[in-house]
């Protein structure tokens, strides 16, 4: 079972040792068509993106004006309609997927943890990737070699427990961090 | 403004709590539950709150005394966590701002906190 969900941000609770907490919304969708396997199209809002292919699949699945995106989930709902979420009120376990924050063009310090040398005493050496290979032979860089280059920004996938989830408000909360800024949209998939 | 489902959230968690009005400059006595293997007891911390931050679930509030050997001793409780049993106003204080950071370099006499009177 998979759902589309809005990051709304961290928190923590009260209970000793206090656990941290990510608090995640589940975007309110319509399933369209739901075929044999329980795969579905469901639709959900983001956004004011329109154009005439949206509008034709609206028309098609008699939707209101605003949803206006179109996915394939796993659903628990066997026929169209809204999003079935009464499962996650006995979830335990989810794995998150989202875009994590993107960092642009990344040092080797902040995109693989590289120790760098140190900040005076006439070293030279600051924040630099250092020697990247040997002498006339290999007389090449070995593949693999890390290097500065873009960072972030991609698809990563973490698993979280789930703490509780209030079905009034949507709001399912999970333990620990989850990838990307508040605000973003991104899927949680049943594990357990 | 905070997210309302953040409040939400920090809110059902917190609302139970029963927590005295107090401020910097009060003296407070803090019942800290203590876990010894699988015995639980109560120690009281008694001292000055000298500062009190945060919103929410993540509120904190810090509390100074002079222990033994007149060494200062300052501890700092999460302001809803289970771990606190009780928090006790003994004496509200007289002070003019909201963190008492200055009575870390004073001594005796000038570390004390005249008492507020209505």
């Amino acid at each position: 079972m998979e759902y589309i969900v809005e990051k709304i941000g961290m928190s923590r609770t009260i209970t000793v040792p206090s656990v941290p907490v990510t608090l995640l919304k589940v975007v309110e969708a319509k399933v369209c068509e739901v075929d044999t396997d329980k795969k579905a199209i469901v639709a959900y809002a983001s956004g004011k993106k329109m154009n005439r292919s949206i509008a034709g699949k609206q028309k098609k699945y008699n939707l209101s004006a605003q949803f206006n995106r179109f996915v394939t989930l796993n659903v628990a709902n066997e026929e169209s309609g809204d999003l079935d979420v009464s499962v996650l009120n006995d979830v335990k376990v989810v794995k998150s997927t989202f875009d994590s924050k993107g960092r642009g063009f990344a040092g080797v310090m902040k995109r693989y943890n590289f120790k760098g040398g140190p900040g005076g005493h006439g070293s030279r050496f600051h924040r630099a990737p250092g020697s990247i290979g040997n002498a006339e032979w290999p007389g090449r860089v070995q593949k693999g070699r890390r290097m500065p280059g873009h960072y972030g920004n991609a698809k990563t996938t973490v698993k979280n427990e789930v703490l509780s989830f209030d079905a009034q408000n949507g709001i399912l909360a999970v333990k620990g961090p989850v990838p990307g800024a508040n605000g973003a949209l991104g899927r949680v998939r049943i594990v357990k | 403004m905070r997210n309302k489902y953040i409040d939400a959230f920090e809110k059902a968690q917190v609302s139970e709590k029963n927590i005295p009005d107090f401020r910097a400059g009060d003296t407070l006595r803090v019942a800290v539950t203590i876990k010894e293997g699988d015995k639980q007891r109560i120690q009281n911390y008694e001292g000055v709150c000298i500062a009190k931050r945060g919103t929410g679930t993540g509120a904190t509030f810090n509390v100074r005394k002079i222990g033994a050997n007149s060494v200062g001793v300052e501890r700092i409780f999460p302001l809803y966590s289970d771990s606190i049993d009780s928090i006790t106003v003994v004496r509200k204080g007289r002070v003019r701002r909201a963190k008492l950071f200055y009575l870390r370099d004073r001594r005796g006499k000038a570390a004390k906190i005249r008492e507020l009177r209505k």
